[in-house]
């Protein structure tokens, strides 16, 4: 194909769906291939590619435009913490907009519409509310600056996946983990709407954006086109452990009202968090977050506060009948709120118009993606 | 030679700030007359922040005819030229490991130093380790009964605080986690169990990258017989972080979060039991340090009181190890990666 003969850029690189583009960029051919790399000691995975890995700062315009270079393609799937979506691409934008680039690919997000997104944003053209959560909000205004640099001419392409999963994606690591640990509860049976994209069909549909002229301009959700619920994906991965632990379970309605009788530090600092939600590196640092681990420290202080027989009737509460045992090795576990907002929401994403536009088929079904998160799950120890 | 041995340490990155550059300042036969690096001002900023009077410079040629010995502490890439010119100028070289990245070079910095009856050392400071010495003890000891083969798993993110990230450019690092780490355990377990007569390797770089994984299955032959071992390295998760060796009567653990013990497991009337083995020593602080006991052998050689413990030849044997490892290597399987299909790298 031609375009893998030209110069590809990719941003956040060193990223799990970054690395993952650039893996696939090696296998298709691609000749040409600067990844900028902001963390070196994040560079391992990618280093093993036959590509260039280019020091640099999304934060910083010059270093942007000297790593992308004359790049004719750039897939742009960085980040930055809170408004700093925004200055990063458009720095990526600006930088592009000079190099006078062919393909401008943004990894959006299907969480524009917040993370619990309302019924009628289904389709691409349901209008981005304001969420209030400050990683939605700025994605959403991140879209806009992509549509108006396609406006003055930058040939943009807007993918918005939901759930991205893989080898190497934090959701399942972090998942298998919980569920050794006893720690993973299902809300409302585990009823909500996943919208899994397993990591190669996102690839697909970036490399679709980038060879399809018909894209650009446009804006598409990404996912695996199933009705994958979160009791389906966390569900696939207990039976990769041995001698997994029962799942917890809980209503909606109890966590909501857990969290309204605890308001201040505790509520402040999971809408504060919430940006941080969507990336893999921020996720993990967000456990080193003094404040959230005041807000469990908190929460089992609180617990421990109350008299027995109080603690007793909340245990109680917050377990289902075939699992008595809401309080796991002492820790009391209630699931965050940002859990419940993510895993609650009801709307499955169409995929329809990236179909018809990208000719997009996610070719890896949810049942074969497990499958292939659970040998590199295997590989790298964590199983 | 000045009463006390003028030192210079060349590359003021990661390892010297915190490791060479305070071993020189607490070790008392030796004065550092220089501090270089090619950012002088890094050079500078470690000098200032520990109130150090030395020479700063960016030119590492203009100081070799003031020292009696340098530590070279460069980019991998570097280690060989300038360990060439400095055991021309007549000064005595450590250089941390790896020696060189190719053998040809490791090999005539071998033989110079030979023929300028210069000391090279390498610095392979696990060898300095209070653990590693107990394991060689217990070993030479036959504490394990008869010994049945090794394990060592070693693996974690990267988080090497590097400063000139130099360890992601093939041709400065010379490859990648094996070069970088392996080299380490490959060394100790070559002086214990032996050379190596044959070797199975796997890593998976793509080709024309460096490795985040590699697995070896080794081969030694030693005073010990025939040893067969497995190692596992890994920069992009975690491993174990131990090595196990078994023997006929009971195994030994060395754990990376402990690198003062060896933890013998046994049974005990019918029960399994571990026993520590720890020296018992004075808390000595830094001078405790592998780093440190690297630094005094380095001086004591130069002095011709002792050989060096891990010298350019010893290091040389392990380079040739790592580039027959390379050149036969063979891909870790990564299905998850694959299938592929040929016209768009899809997966199918």
């Amino acid at each position: 194909l031609n375009w893998l003969e030209k110069r590809i850029f990719v941003t956040g690189a060193t990223g799990f769906i970054g690395g993952r583009v650039c893996e696939r960029l090696v296998q298709a051919g691609a000749k040409d291939v600067r990844a900028l790399v902001h963390t070196v000691q994040h560079a391992s995975r990618i280093a093993r590619l036959p590509i260039q890995l280019v020091p640099g700062s999304l934060l910083d315009r010059t270093s942007v435009r000297e790593a992308m270079g004359a790049a004719k393609i750039v897939i742009h799937c960085g980040l930055a913490p809170a408004r700093g979506i925004l200055s990063t691409t458009e720095n990526t934008l600006k930088a592009a907009a000079e190099a006078g680039v062919e393909r401008f690919v943004h990894m959006s997000t299907a969480a524009v519409h917040g993370l619990t997104p309302a019924p009628g944003s289904e389709t691409e053209e349901a209008t981005l509310p304001r969420t209030g959560d400050h990683y939605c909000d700025n994605k959403g205004r991140a879209e806009r600056l992509v549509n108006s640099f396609q406006r003055r001419g930058v040939p943009t392409v807007i993918l918005r996946p939901s759930i991205v999963y893989g080898p190497f994606s934090a959701w399942s690591v972090r998942l298998v983990r919980e569920l050794r640990d006893g720690k993973v509860t299902l809300i409302d049976n585990g009823n909500g709407a996943c919208n899994t994209g397993y990591v190669d069909n996102l690839v697909d549909a970036v490399f679709l954006a980038v060879e399809n002229d018909r894209a650009v301009g446009e804006t598409f959700y990404i996912t695996d086109g199933e009705r994958v619920t979160w009791g389906d994906f966390i569900r696939a991965h207990v039976p990769m452990l041995e001698n997994a632990p029962p799942l917890h379970k809980i209503s909606k309605a109890e966590v909501v009202d857990y969290y309204r009788r605890k308001p201040g530090l505790i509520r402040g600092s999971i809408q504060q968090s919430g940006q941080l939600l969507r990336s893999r590196e921020l996720r993990l640092l967000l456990r080193r977050i003094p404040a959230m681990e005041r807000v469990q420290t908190a929460l089992w202080a609180w617990m421990q506060s109350q008299p027995e027989e109080r603690r007793e009737r909340i245990r109680a509460r917050f377990s289902s009948p075939d699992n008595p045992a809401a309080e796991t090795n002492g820790n009391f576990f209630m699931p965050e709120e940002v859990t419940v907002a993510t895993q609650t929401g009801t709307v499955f994403f169409s995929i329809d118009k990236a179909k018809r536009v990208l000719g997009y088929q996610p070719r890896i079904p949810f049942s074969r993606g497990i499958q292939l998160v659970e040998q590199w799950l295997r590989f790298a120890n964590h199983l | 030679m000045a009463e006390k041995l003028r030192i210079a340490i060349l590359g003021c990155g990661a390892i010297t700030k915190s490791r060479h550059f305070p071993a020189v300042l607490a070790y008392p036969d030796v004065q550092l007359s220089a501090l270089v690096d090619i950012d002088i001002k890094r050079a500078a900023a470690l000098a200032q922040a520990s109130n150090v009077q030395c020479r700063v410079t960016a030119d590492y040629r203009s100081v070799l005819g003031e020292v009696d010995a340098i530590i070279n502490a460069l980019p991998n890439h570097l280690h060989a030229p300038i360990i060439i010119d400095a055991l021309n100028a007549g000064v005595h070289v450590l250089c941390e490991k790896p020696l060189a990245t190719t053998s040809v070079d490791a090999r005539a910095c071998c033989e110079l130093a030979a023929q300028k009856n210069l000391v090279l050392a390498v610095g392979m400071n696990r060898r300095f380790q209070p653990g590693t010495l107990i394991l060689r003890s217990v070993l030479e000891e036959g504490l394990l009964g008869t010994l049945q083969g090794y394990d060592c798993q070693y693996g974690g993110s990267y988080d090497w605080e590097t400063t000139s990230g130099f360890y992601f450019s093939k041709t400065k690092a010379g490859g990648g986690v094996l070069i970088d780490y392996g080299v380490h355990l490959l060394d100790t377990l070559v002086d214990w169990f032996g050379p190596v007569v044959s070797v199975d390797y796997q890593d998976d770089d793509w080709g024309g990258g460096i490795e985040a994984n590699a697995v070896l299955d080794l081969h030694h032959r030693g005073k010990y017989g025939d040893i067969h071992g497995l190692m596992r390295l890994s920069r992009t998760h975690e491993l174990p972080n131990r090595l196990l060796v078994h023997g006929s009567d009971c195994w030994s653990e060395s754990p990376a979060s402990d690198t003062d013990v060896v933890l013998i497991h046994r049974r005990l009337a019918g029960q399994d039991v571990i026993m520590t083995l720890r020296r018992p020593q004075p808390n000595l602080g830094f001078r405790s340090n592998s780093f440190y006991k690297q630094l005094e052998n380095f001086v004591r050689s130069i002095r011709g009181v002792e050989p060096p413990l891990v010298d350019g030849w010893q290091a040389l044997s392990i380079i040739e190890l790592i580039e027959q490892c390379y050149a036969h290597r063979r891909r870790i399987p990564e299905p998850w990666s694959e299938p592929v299909d040929a016209r768009t790298g899809v997966s199918s």
